[in-house]
């Protein structure tokens, strides 16, 4: 087990370097390895879950010196907030492999390369502990993820790509400046040079050079977010990207960001953090995106842009809880990542699902598809349901513990939050009424329902969907000790007595 | 060269090669601006051996050899590229020498 | 004759890299008649046995360090890592070389004559010590260098080049001695050491002020062989005139030289009015990187291309060189490393995909390569990743160690111009990409032959040495941090 972390971020890599073998004249050859490859990955994810001791934070640590010259080493670890990214990437990076099966037919064995390398990126990016490492991985997801959308995306790919990598880059060079500022601090006070995470936290940083960190590190998370008003990459990656890539992108990629926000900015930034400015600044570029985002779903036509920028007002609640800065506002924003992920994940895979039936995106072209398509429009059902956070399923636990978290602060966060879950139903109420009920068209009469391999698909992403609505604590528990760490480094002592998943548990029993 | 100052020599070394970049910047010809590359070649010669002359060292005088042994390379080696210029293109005007986009 | 005139067989072995770099070339030069038309090519391998007996005779300098010919030339950790640099930049090109002269009939013994003076000529800069020993050296490998951009006399376009880059060589060439004169007035030296020390002392005040305008004089010489504001114009024109290996060549082997030459003149020798240069080299490497990246976004043909992006690198290498400090120094060192690996890469693919008499070298004609080709685009796409700065290949550390050292030096802002610059070039670079993976083949694409021999190997081994800095950095960087100590 001391090498389980290397093991997972390998694992896929290990999958990559065979691929290259495979000729590219056996196309069934490759899809099938490339389906082995994407489950051994999840596979070697689940001792983690079974070994992850919850009173102790981080956990499975690995270090080896890699550039000792300048104190940057391969310093791996997770702790429960990481954990379950790691599972989800590892549950997510499979699945997409998988619902790829029929979609993708042309360069095969350079699509499954891209994922696999695509999910060493992010399955490294949550687990360094190195700040270097850390920004490694965080540049080295982009690169795959671009050739995802600009070769196997739809007509307008170049664009999207171009606009993805541009936005995303100009970001992360900010951050590395602060990367930079922050070991430079950390070198001057210590006479050690250390890109690692726990070594850093000990900087002594003045509050005007945290604050200038802080917006460094926040151009990089906000376009990953992405955050009002550096979200325009979005809607054009999420829709011109294969299905398999909006799912990666919308699930996983969009977490990097507030993973950020609550491992480096929170944490090493904490005067910055809770400055009222700042504060304010976030709160309300979130409540703007909660609000405007799904304005602008209401308005759509294409099905696929409607999720995209549904997505933009999801990330909007993860931040507004994050800068809630209390016990309840933070777990319910990393629960609502691990529920966007998975609902987001179905609506993205629900569209390519009739995409590859009629390729059309267009919302008008569809219509009675409970006619012809059943158990398809019953997971579309549950996964809306799941979306727009509806009892007894995970995104109502994750919104109403935002909720809680927003109310604490102030009544206009939690006026906002609930304006946001109101029109998030409004908009899927009504998607799912255009496609799914009234009268069914020639075209759409035709449509095969799901088939075992859609099945199989979506079937553990609806388990956990309603596992989390049902039995949210182990999650929260899960993450107990990550978000009283945060928050005792932000507000120390201040919401000292909150248990956190105790009392939200009980409060959802 | 007693009584004749120092700075006499060197702002004549300055003025020649001030004289040398201007015909680089405004003639035409490529032989001609190759004259004003020498003209500034001979500039440096003259300033490395005032300066050798009042520092009382043999290296300043030790110096211009080098460069014009050097200046001589280049010019047997310029000449022949005018030359091939001349032959491919017929002419030697800077201006005309110019094929590829900016 | 004193004794010490006559050369102790110590300093013989000193120069022992140059002794047989220029033997070789002799020894080409007096075979190339016997040997007849096409057979010449065979002269390559003299070439490339010579570069590698020179590698091992620099790198075995690097145990036996110490000065030579009355401190003209001085060998240290600093003057081994560039001269293992600028011949390993000579192999690449011998290889790369190879398939292109034979696929346009101008197999000749010659070429790799000049190519070996040219690098004996960097490598002598590399070790040089002082400033008419630079110069020399500078001038042997610039006048080699000149007559390989037109080597190909018969094609317009490479003798054009040849004169261009001949005559704003030598121009810039004057300025370089012009400043070297002013050095030598005041402070009564040339050795690098003893100027250094004039320095320090604090000479008189109006040769203070002096040393400034001479130390500009020296920068515009040495600005144009690393192709930075204001002298970068020529870099394009002769990049895209000259032949595909010979452009490779120029944008590795002299800029290499000519930064170790920077680095030893201004790092060293004008390191104490180091408050005169830095200025300057603010100014020049902010304008070089603009004006490299920028002009880069609107070519179309891909040896252009390479040339202004070569333009933009050279302008990050100096805002390693405007931070001034050991850290600075070690990063232009690892910089260059990798850049020469990229580079010649990024070159060596254009060479093979750009056909008889060079009719492929527009974007445009890289369509389709990643399915005409997938090795040679996947190649290509690591290179151009190492030239965008992407982690796990060696450009990325090369741009982190610079802006590493940058932000010590405090120079927050060029930091801040020089990180968003590095991200616009991430768009002229993708494009290839795309057009290689996007766009459909061109008519021209079938008759690519596949990627071997003498120019796959340069490919390879550039491709293998640019993701293995990327991933172990520290193999390299240990050797130029502790050389960077000795260039002070």
């Amino acid at each position: 087990m001391d090498h389980i972390l290397s093991i997972v971020l390998f694992t896929p890599l290990v999958g990559f370097l065979a691929l290259l073998f495979i000729p590219s004249s056996k196309p069934a050859a490759i899809k099938l390895w490339a389906n082995i490859a994407g489950f051994a990955g999840f596979l070697v994810c689940l001792p983690l879950v079974f070994a992850f001791d919850r009173s102790r934070d981080f956990q499975f640590a690995e270090k080896v010196p890699w550039i000792p010259s300048i104190g940057a080493s391969y310093n791996l670890a997770i702790d429960g907030y990481a954990l379950l990214l790691v599972v989800l990437t590892g549950l997510l990076g499979f699945l997409s492999i998988l619902a790829s099966w029929a979609a993708i037919e042309t360069r095969l064995k350079e699509y499954y390369g891209c994922f696999l390398l695509l999910q060493v990126g992010m399955m490294g990016v949550f687990m360094a502990r190195d700040f270097l490492l850390f920004f490694v991985f965080w540049e080295l997801v982009l690169v795959p993820m671009y050739f995802i959308i600009a070769i196997w995306g739809g007509e307008r790919r170049v664009y999207a790509a171009i606009k993805f990598i541009i936005y995303t880059l100009v970001g992360s060079v900010l951050m590395l400046l602060g990367i930079l500022a922050l070991y430079y601090e950390h070198f001057r006070q210590f006479q050690v040079r250390s890109f690692d995470v726990a070594q850093l936290m000990n900087t002594q940083l003045d509050p005007n050079l945290q604050w200038w960190i802080f917006w460094a590190f926040f151009v990089g998370f906000a376009v990953k977010v992405p955050m009002f008003p550096l979200h325009t990459w979005l809607p054009d990656a999420h829709t011109e990207a294969p299905t398999a890539g909006s799912v990666i992108l919308a699930s996983i990629l969009l977490k990097m960001g507030t993973y950020g926000f609550l491992r480096f900015s929170l944490p090493l930034l904490p005067d910055a953090a809770k400055n009222p400015t700042v504060i304010q600044v976030m709160a309300v570029l979130s409540i703007i995106a909660i609000v405007y985002g799904a304005l602008v779903c209401l308005m759509q036509k294409d099905w696929k842009k409607l999720i995209a920028y549904s997505s933009v007002s999801h990330l909007g609640f993860c931040t507004l809880g994050i800068f809630a800065l209390n016990p309840a506002g933070i777990a319910g924003s990393m629960l609502q990542q691990i529920n966007h992920g998975i609902s987001t994940g179905m609506l993205f895979l629900i569209v390519g699902v009739v995409y590859e039936r009629r390729h059309t995106r267009e919302i008008a072209e569809y219509g009675g598809l409970l006619r012809s398509m059943p158990i398809f429009t019953i997971v579309f059902l549950i996964a809306a349901l799941s979306s727009m956070g509806m009892p007894p399923l995970n995104g109502f636990i994750g919104e109403i513990t935002i909720l809680k978290g927003a109310y604490q602060v102030s009544l206009w966060w939690a006026g906002a939050v609930v304006l946001g879950i109101a029109l998030g139903a409004a908009y899927l109420i009504w998607l799912f009424q255009r496609t799914m009920l009234g009268e069914v068209s020639e075209k759409n009469a035709a449509l095969k329902d799901l088939n075992a391999r859609e099945i199989a698909v979506f079937a553990p992403l609806l388990l956990l969907a309603l596992w989390i609505g049902v039995y949210p604590k182990p999650f929260f528990q899960v993450m107990d000790r990550s978000v009283t760490q945060i928050v005792e480094l932000v507000q120390p002592g201040a919401h000292a007595g909150q248990m956190v998943p105790n009392r939200l548990a009980s409060l959802q029993r | 060269m007693t009584g004749v100052p120092l700075s006499w020599f060197l702002i004549l070394s300055a003025v020649l090669f001030s004289l040398g970049v201007a015909g680089f910047l405004i003639r035409r010809s490529v032989l001609t601006v190759f004259m004003s590359i020498e003209l500034m070649l001979n500039a440096v010669n003259l300033s490395f051996v005032a300066f050798s002359y009042q520092l009382k060292q043999v290296n300043g005088h030790l110096f211009t050899f080098f460069v014009m042994v050097v200046a001589a390379a280049e010019a047997a080696l310029g000449l022949a590229i005018i030359l091939a210029v001349f032959r491919n293109r017929g002419t030697l005007q800077v201006d005309e020498v110019n094929s590829m986009k900016n | 004759m004193p004794d010490s005139f006559i050369p102790t067989s110590a300093e013989l072995l000193r120069i022992l890299p140059e002794i047989i770099l220029v033997l070789a070339a002799t020894l080409i030069m007096v075979l190339a008649p016997l040997v007849k038309g096409r057979e010449q090519n065979a002269l390559g391998y003299v070439s490339l046995y010579g570069l590698v007996a020179a590698l091992a005779a620099a790198l075995s300098g690097y145990f036996d360090p110490g000065p030579a010919f009355h401190q003209l030339i001085l060998v240290d950790g600093f003057a081994t890592y560039f001269r293992v640099l600028v011949i390993f930049a000579g192999i690449l090109t011998t290889l790369a070389s190879y398939q292109y002269l034979r696929r346009e009939d101008a197999d000749s013994g010659e070429y790799y004559a000049l190519l070996l003076f040219s690098v004996s000529g960097q490598s002598l800069m590399a070790a040089s010590n002082d400033l008419i020993m630079i110069f020399i050296g500078l001038e042997i490998s610039s006048l080699a260098s000149y007559v390989m951009a037109g080597f190909l006399r018969n094609r317009a376009q490479a003798i054009e080049a040849a004169l261009k880059y001949f005559l704003l060589g030598s121009f810039a060439t004057a300025f370089l001695l012009y400043g070297v004169a002013w050095i030598y007035g005041i402070t009564g030296s040339t050795y690098l050491l003893t100027i250094r020390s004039v320095f320090e002392r604090g000479a008189q005040t109006p040769g203070i002020l002096l040393a400034g305008a001479a130390a500009a004089l020296i920068f515009v010489g040495f600005a144009f062989k690393v192709a930075a504001w204001p002298f970068q114009s020529w870099a394009p024109d002769v990049y895209q005139g000259a032949p595909v290996p010979v452009a490779a060549f120029l944008s590795a082997g002299p800029k290499a030289a000519a930064f170790a030459v920077f680095v030893r003149v201004f790092v060293t020798a004008l390191g104490p009015i180091g408050g005169r240069w830095e200025p300057l080299f603010w100014l020049s490497a902010l304008a070089t990187m603009l004006i490299g990246n920028f002009a880069a976004l609107v070519q179309t043909n891909i040896k252009r291309l390479l040339a202004y992006s070569s333009i933009a690198h050279a302008g990050y290498v100096l805002v390693a060189m405007t931070a001034h400090s050991e850290i600075g120094t070690a990063a232009v060192m690892f910089y260059m490393a990798a850049y020469v690996l990229m580079n010649v890469g990024a070159f060596a693919v254009v060479a093979h995909v750009c056909g008889r008499q060079e009719r492929f070298v527009e974007l445009e004609d890289f369509a389709g390569l990643g399915e005409r080709q997938p090795v040679s685009a996947a190649l290509l796409t690591v290179f151009l990743l190492s030239l965008i700065g992407v982690p796990l290949t060696a450009g990325f550390f090369g741009k982190f160690y610079i802006f590493r050292a940058a932000l010590q030096a405090d120079l927050v802002w060029l930091t801040v111009l020089g990180l968003l610059a590095s991200a616009v070039a991430a768009y002229y670079y993708l494009r290839i990409i795309v057009i290689m993976y996007m766009h459909q083949p061109a008519e021209s694409a079938a008759e690519l032959p596949p990627l071997r021999g003498a120019l796959g190997a340069a490919v390879w081994i550039s491709a293998a040495g640019t993701l293995v800095l990327g991933i172990f950095p520290s193999l390299i960087l240990n050797f130029a941090g502790n050389s960077a100590l000795l260039a002070r």
